[in-house]
């Protein structure tokens, strides 16, 4: 994982990209071996719990009906929309600096899917990818699902 | 026949990866306790330089961690790679949702105070105690701090193409899976990306 020489980069098209490019790489390569000890413990107890709690199985009450999903979703994005456009005028009037950026904002509410935590939601969002991960593993496995 | 139905109903209400004799699944915990070893941290800068607070990333990752355990930790150990980083680009942008909801909510708040989540981290916090190289660390420091505020200030989508690429050493194909989109979509949000940092950070690096 991650061997990928330094002397490779993906799409070096010129000498300045290159070096932008392996620069890049090397720093955040330190940046990860640097990190601090409270951060790597407590990274290691985030995955202890995440395999100690998918190994446990949810109790019923906690699985939510689909259309319950639904509808929150649909909820949660009335609202941020609601909220986006009628706000108070002078806090978000877009000027031409900032239009990019709220429009990127903009994108990224009305498409708020809170609380998209399980692999139902990831279906339906993701129909592209599944394809891709149902084709690489069709040879191995026909049981996975 | 009332132990098959016994048996039987308490499959169904298993939420979990499907059961196998139990040495084949410690063999497929171990598997998976190795490759989110191998990736954790990795994961953790890449949310932090999207994130910024480093509990956000840590809470972040332990998401995805426990996403792709539950949910995807009987796929052929293959794909927990880009499905991973799937969950955890996904989990980056609904927290960044929350956070604009929230900001969004806070202005029609009269006297409400800036999130403070919005206060920049100062990411020398994160570099590791003084050592006798800690001129060097504080450089790259420096260095990475202005990559990181570089990247910040990109498209979503371009900072995703482009720390998955090089950061990560993913392939076209890898990230695009990642990233849902096509593979020309990765190619354009990449060599944009290179572009963008070239220009901000060419003369810085050279």
């Amino acid at each position: 994982m991650n061997e990928r020489p330094l002397g490779n980069p993906p799409y070096a098209a010129d000498a300045a990209a290159e070096v932008l490019e392996q620069h890049g790489r090397r720093l955040f390569d330190a940046s990860v071996e640097n990190l601090d000890m409270r951060i790597r413990s407590r990274l290691n107890q985030a995955r202890q719990s995440a395999l100690e709690a998918a190994a446990a199985p949810r109790p019923r009450w906690l699985r939510v009906p689909l259309w319950t999903r639904a509808a929150g979703f649909t909820t949660a994005g009335a609202l941020a929309l609601a909220l986006w456009i009628g706000g108070p005028q002078g806090q978000h009037a877009a000027s031409l600096a900032d239009g990019a950026s709220n429009l990127e904002d903009l994108e990224m509410v009305a498409s708020a899917d809170e609380n998209s935590a399980d692999a139902i939601e990831m279906l339906q969002d993701d129909i592209e990818f599944y394809d891709w991960a149902a084709g690489k593993s069709a040879p191995e496995s026909g049981n996975v699902g | 026949m009332s132990g098959f139905a016994t048996l039987s109903h308490a499959w169904m209400a298993w939420d979990g990866p499907a059961p196998a004799p139990g040495d084949a699944v410690l063999d497929r915990t171990r598997e998976l306790d190795k490759f989110l070893a191998e990736v954790e941290r990795r994961a953790f800068r890449i949310a932090q330089v999207s994130l910024r607070d480093p509990d956000d990333a840590l809470d972040v990752v332990q998401d995805s961690m426990l996403k792709l355990a539950r949910n995807y930790g009987e796929r052929p150990s293959a794909e927990w790679r880009p499905l991973f980083y799937r969950i955890l680009e996904n989990s980056i942008r609904d927290l960044q949702r929350r956070r604009m909801v929230r900001k969004r909510l806070m202005v029609w708040m009269p006297g409400a105070k800036e999130d403070p989540e919005d206060e920049a981290q100062d990411p020398l916090d994160n570099v590791a105690a003084a050592g006798p190289d800690a001129p060097e660390l504080l450089m790259q420091a420096e260095a990475m701090r202005q990559l990181e505020i570089s990247l910040r200030a990109l498209p979503a989508r371009q900072r995703e193409a482009f720390m998955l690429r090089n950061f990560e050493g993913m392939d076209v194909a890898e990230t695009a899976a990642a990233m849902g989109c096509s593979e020309g979509s990765v190619k354009t949000h990449y060599s944009r990306a290179v572009h963008t940092l070239r220009t901000q950070l060419g003369e810085v690096w050279r």
